[in-house]
């Protein structure tokens, strides 16, 4: 009995001091702007950095490369009395150029 | 809880963290704005996390009463729990009326224990989470508060 009217006076007090504190004005809810995890701007950079080089690039790859006109064919080789002399040689195809030392993977 | 049901309990009970604050703070005001901003950062940045949602305003009432003692340090404002300080304030006499003054005379636990359980209206289970206290240290400081206290009370009613 004894024990609830010092609480039941304690809480008296406590209650004045709450009504007392309604004075006291609320601060403003501070505004905490939202740091967003991802930013867009980069992976729509990227992606336009992607769509720019696939239509700069990709249209010159697919244009069909002229074709070899004539191919000169320089080659050095040993003469008749053993000096080395330049052969000059005009074509248009590159296959058919088979190289003078050639011999030397199938002969030794 | 993601960040917007923080944001929305943070609203919820935003008052009611001020006021805790303030306690923490001596009854500093500007003080205890600060430390609601930081605690506020904490929580929202995911520095402070929720581990039992069951109990979110005892977690927020530690993470104030933290901040608070650190705010206090940097300010220079630390007083130490001893027993100097018991008896300093109880030279000191209260005025009528001025509840936080009375208050104020109690010993730091005892102060934080009381306004927790019958101001904020926590369990003494819920005292001992905030302060980081055994139970049983949470209650002595209760019975001593209340003893003293109520001492108090009748004191002024006669001197009226």
């Amino acid at each position: 009995m004894r024990h609830s009217e010092e609480e039941q006076e304690i809480r008296g007090f406590f209650q004045a001091m709450i009504e007392k504190d309604l004075e006291i004005p609320t601060p403003d809810f501070p505004e905490f702007k939202k740091t967003k995890t991802v930013n867009w701007w980069i992976p729509i950079g990227v992606a336009a950095c992607l769509v720019a080089g696939f239509f700069l690039f990709g249209e010159k790859e697919s244009v069909a490369s002229p074709p070899i006109g004539e191919v000169v064919i320089i080659t050095l080789e040993e003469g008749p009395d053993q000096e080395m002399q330049f052969n000059i040689e005009h074509t248009t195809e590159m296959d058919i150029w088979e190289s003078p030392t050639a011999s030397l993977l199938t002969e030794y | 809880m993601n960040r917007n049901q923080l944001e929305s309990f943070l609203r919820d009970h935003h008052r009611e963290a001020f006021l805790w604050a303030r306690q923490c703070c001596g009854f500093d005001g500007e003080l205890a704005k600060e430390v609601i901003q930081q605690v506020y950062l904490k929580i929202l940045e995911g520095k402070a996390k929720l581990k039992n949602e069951d109990y979110p305003k005892t977690w927020l009432f530690a993470i104030i009463r933290f901040t608070a003692i650190d705010e206090q340090r940097k300010a220079g404002k630390t007083e130490s729990l001893g027993a100097e300080v018991e008896i300093i304030c109880e030279e000191q006499e209260a005025e009528a009326e001025n509840y936080e003054a009375l208050i104020r005379r109690l010993p730091k636990m005892q102060q934080e224990v009381m306004l927790m359980v019958f101001y904020h209206e926590m369990t003494l289970e819920q005292t001992a989470e905030v302060l980081k206290l055994h139970i049983g240290t949470v209650r002595t400081h209760y019975d001593r508060g209340k003893k003293k206290l109520k001492e108090w009370i009748e004191k002024m009613r006669i001197e009226k």
